[in-house]
């Protein structure tokens, strides 16, 4: 075969005219880099895709880079570049990349050569020596060519082009904002699909938050294993509600789909879901790195968005989250037997409710009367620094509640384990944790004894409420995060600067950098009285370098 | 000291200098000023001499400053004068808009002052004058249910609210730097002519300098050393030096070779919107701006300015880049803002040291091998590597075509 600017590399051979090529175990000429050539971007994608199918873009990403590229000579290119691996590797992004019209180069720097074909099975490498015209940026190029730092040449058998780049692609971000493709579903309804088109096991559902309740009602009514949690999206004022469904029937999923405002998404990460009825030109599985953080993704197809929830949705079970007003409407309208979660069960309800208790407790807590308000005020001064750093103080009509540590993650957790103010504040009503952030007086248990974290729930507390039970016979209030503030701040009054009176000398010492203020007087009637000219004769157009004359009055 | 010059020297002048309320009032008249300057003598016994030492050793240690004069209680009046002219309550006085312009007139001609004679006179009037660009103004907002109406430097009058509702309406205070404000035309007009009344103060914030700005105005002040290491750390310590540096650059180059290293930009909308006031004072029509710049496009007056005064302009501004170099931040700061043509330029100055080693000299001495400045040499020597690989070629070959004949083969000549 006529070649005139490459040349086979014979077998066994270990020097070459290239720099930055090296054989590998096989004896094929493998270079630092791999290019990647594609005509369009569409091309690109087309192989990211095939390339994410058959193996995982995590090993490709860390040293991938995108470049759209101008042609000498006309034409523009992208350019994928990557860290050049085994000859095995190469083989398959070569073969890949023949599949959608692009094509491989190896090399290193700013050249790049041809990879093997089946004409030379070893690889190619340059024809003429190197030393023959050294160019003084890019040694190794053929004769004639001086290359800038951002240019690229690469050289086939019988031609040789250059290309400039002219803008980076950043390819998380490309493969994040990739318009999803619509795939065609079952058109008997999704029951027809064996794997339900990919929900059989897991199915997400996002509820626009106008129907959020009677979706809940639906699913419930039909026994659907579901979790939700509301999550907003960026743009909406109202949270939409996300739904995990565990092994949804055909039926369910059919009745959803054909919702305006539910969006059926398929999973297909850990970290991503993507609409019934669309796919990802990318394998997202196998592309976790393009996913940064640990956010979930969620790939909305007929609004074309992507909507990036942060962290992992912190799921909670379906039954918290049904309103159910159903009632007995007449005793024949009872559903199937055993079903009972329909029917209202107050017979079996039973009161939570405060007893005097025994059993020793660790204080976390003091509720101090109004009254005692002065003694507590001047206890402040004998708190220890950090017992009085980590205190927190809620204002309630029945009086003070001084809070040092609790079960849960931030006020006051730091010191949970030590000793707290409350311990040394021997004022008011001593205040013990029954439960994580469930306060209730010494002396007092909450009975029956039910599992701590169903009292929370019980309760409807979120994350970081708390709950304080007063005394029995009296409702629990609940304390929100912003309740409890600090207790050294809330009780250190603000402190004024007294203003000294600078005699005129010492603006002396004013800091440097400080600059003066305006203040503006009342401005009177005649203010400009003098200004007028006395002959009323104008003023000269060159008035600007003559001083107008003017009379007192 | 008669009764008016007191109360001017106390209620502006002192505040002015010392950072504290000035009260602006109706505006000096022409016949006061006449009055003024014939007790000026008697200001050397007074606060103003201290208040002005203590400023100036801001910049300086030891500085020496001539006693006032009248040249500089001209500077005061038009200061005075510029700020009267901004007062929000013009529109209450009983005044034909011919006569606001007198006082424009007026001011204008107190500003316009001959090129300072030295070194010392051209710090007195940046002591004025850069106060003058730091004032801040304060503000009174009173908020209500109708909405929001702002006091311009003044307190929301008693009668407002002396019959609301309590609750209704709430009151807040405002600082804001007076200079970047929006001002009437008059005042607005009047700003370029106090920066050109201070070189000094142009070239330690060249950012703010008039248009047709000549850095080389104040280059010869660069000789005195203490001075040239003030300009020197106050660009590097802002946080825009490449900007700074490409100002101070783009005009040079502009002073020397007559044609704008950049496209200019185009203006705003003539004339700046005043602060929606009925009846506020008119001032001149709109057809003066564009005679302004006109006048501002013109060559400057002709400075006696040689190849030394260039190299000391260069030298400066190569210093920065030293300072940057020093204090780490350089090379991370470099890359963003490399696309303006003035900045790439300023960013190319260290690439032209081979060329003017001889006049300027090194940053470092040549054993600087070990080490506190073999360290310092090897950053250097990085940062200047970095740049040349940042700065297009072309750049740096128009430089050496351009600047730095005026400093080598003049320096020989």
């Amino acid at each position: 075969m006529a070649s005139n600017l490459l040349e086979p590399i014979a077998a066994g051979q270990t020097r070459f005219h290239m720099q930055g090529v090296a054989p590998d175990g096989r004896g094929i000429a493998v270079g630092r880099e791999t290019l990647l050539v594609f005509p369009s971007l569409d091309r690109l994608v087309a192989f990211l895709g095939a390339y994410s199918e058959e193996c995982s873009l995590d090993d490709l990403i860390p040293s991938l880079t995108l470049e759209r590229a101008r042609r000498d000579g006309g034409g523009q290119a992208l350019l994928l570049r990557c860290a050049g691996g085994d000859s095995y590797a190469l083989d398959r992004l070569g073969r890949m990349a023949t599949a959608v019209h692009g094509q491989l180069f190896t090399g290193s720097g700013t050249v790049f050569v041809r990879y093997r074909d089946r004409f030379a099975p070893f690889g190619y490498d340059l024809s003429g020596p190197a030393g023959r015209a050294p160019p003084p940026r890019a040694a190794g190029t053929p004769a004639g060519a001086v290359l800038l730092a951002e240019e690229v040449l690469v050289v086939d058998h019988d031609y040789q082009a250059r290309y400039r780049a002219t803008d980076h692609l950043d390819p998380v971000e490309l493969i994040q904002r990739l318009q999803l493709r619509a795939v065609p579903l079952p058109p008997g309804g999704l029951g027809e699909s064996p794997d339900l088109c990919g929900l059989h096991d897991l199915a997400l559902v996002l509820v626009a938050p106008g129907l959020s309740d009677r979706v809940l009602a639906y699913l419930w009514g039909n026994q659907v294993a579901m979790a939700g949690v509301r999550v907003a999206l960026a743009g909406e004022r109202r949270a939409s509600l996300l739904l995990r469904l565990r092994q949804p029937s055909g039926q369910v999923l059919s009745v959803l789909h054909g919702i305006p405002g539910v969006e059926l998404l398929v999973p297909v990460s850990p970290r991503a879901a993507v609409e019934l009825g669309f796919r990802h030109p990318i394998h997202l599985a196998s592309a976790s790195s393009c996913l940064p953080g640990d956010e979930m993704y969620l790939f909305r197809g007929r609004v074309a968005r992507v909507e990036r929830l942060e962290g992992a949705p912190q799921f909670i079970d379906g039954s918290h989250l049904v309103v159910s007003r159903t009632r007995v409407a007449s005793p024949g309208a009872v559903g199937e037997p055993g079903d009972a979660r329909g029917v209202a069960s107050t017979s079996l309800q039973v009161a939570l409710r405060l007893r005097p208790a025994h059993g020793a407790r660790e204080p976390r807590g003091a509720l101090v009367p109004w009254e005692q308000a002065a003694l507590l005020r001047k206890l402040v001064y004998l708190i220890p620094p950090t017992a009085l750093a980590a205190a927190r103080l809620a204002v309630l009509p029945q009086g003070m509640l001084v809070l040092t540590g609790s079960s849960l993650g931030g006020a006051g957790a730091g010191l949970a384990a030590g000793v707290g103010a409350a311990a040394l504040i021997p004022l008011g009503t001593r205040i013990v944790e029954v439960a994580p952030g469930v306060l209730v007086p010494d002396g007092f248990e909450l009975w029956p004894h039910v599992r701590p974290q169903l009292i929370r729930e019980l309760l409807g507390l979120e994350a970081s409420d708390h709950a304080l039970f007063l005394g029995p016979g009296t409702d629990p209030l609940r304390l929100r995060p912003d309740h409890l503030i600090p207790l050294d701040a809330a009780m250190i009054s603000r402190l004024e600067l007294a203003v000294s009176e600078a005699p005129p000398s010492e603006l002396l010492t004013r800091p440097e950098g400080a600059a003066a203020a305006i203040v503006n007087d009342p401005l009177g009637r005649f203010a400009l009285w003098g200004f007028g000219r006395v002959d009323n004769a104008p003023i000269p157009a060159t008035a600007g370098r003559e001083l107008p004359q003017g009379h007192d009055d | 000291m008669s009764k008016r010059l007191a109360e001017f020297i106390d209620g502006f002048v002192v505040p002015l200098l010392g950072a504290d309320d000035l009260h602006i009032g109706a505006p000096v008249r022409p016949s006061d000023f006449h009055e003024l300057l014939a007790e000026v003598h008697t200001l050397r016994n007074g606060p103003v001499p201290q208040l002005r030492l203590a400023r100036a050793q801001q910049l300086l240690a030891d500085p020496g400053l001539p006693d006032p004069d009248g040249e500089e209680l001209a500077l005061w009046v038009g200061l005075y004068n510029v700020l009267a002219l901004d007062h929000p309550e013009r529109e209450r006085v009983w005044a034909r808009s011919v006569t606001w312009q007198r006082v424009e007139q007026a001011a204008r001609y107190w500003l316009q002052l001959s090129h300072p004679s030295n070194f010392e006179a051209a710090l007195v009037r940046h002591i004025s004058v850069g106060a003058f660009v730091d004032l801040m103004r304060r503000d009174q907002i009173l908020s209500g249910p109708e909405g929001e109406q702002r006091y311009v430097g003044q307190e929301v009058p008693r009668r407002r609210l002396r019959w609301a509702v309590p609750g209704a309406l709430s009151v807040r205070d405002e600082r804001i730097p007076w200079w970047t404000s929006t001002h009437a035309p008059e005042p607005e007009r009047l700003l370029s002519d106090v920066l050109w009344a201070s070189p000094m103060t142009c070239l330690l914030r060249p950012r703010q300098a008039p248009p047709g700005w000549n850095p080389l105005t104040a280059a010869a002040y660069l000789q005195e050393r203490a001075f040239a290491r003030v300009v020197c750390h106050q660009w590097a310590a802002s946080r825009n030096w490449i900007e700074i540096g490409g100002a101070v650059l783009g005009a040079l180059l502009f002073t020397l070779t007559g044609r704008p290293t950049q496209d200019p930009e185009p203006r705003p909308a003539e004339p700046r919107p005043t602060r929606g006031r009925s009846g506020r004072g008119t001032g001149r029509p709109s057809t003066d701006q564009g005679a302004i710049a006109a006048i501002a496009a013109l060559p400057a007056t002709p400075i006696d300015a040689g190849p030394a005064d260039v190299a000391a302009l260069i030298g400066a501004l190569i210093h920065v880049h030293f300072l940057r170099v020093l204090e780490f931040g350089a090379r991370l700061g470099v890359a963003p803002t490399s696309r303006d043509r003035p900045v790439q330029m300023f960013l190319a100055l260290p690439l032209l040291l081979p060329n003017l080693v001889d006049v300027l000299g090194e940053p470092l001495p040549g054993d600087a091998s070990a080490g506190f400045d073999g360290q310092v040499q090897r950053r250097w020597t990085e940062y200047v590597e970095h740049l040349g690989e940042l700065i297009p070629r072309s750049v740096v070959e128009n430089l050496v075509a351009t600047l730095v004949p005026r400093v080598v083969k003049a320096a020989s000549a």
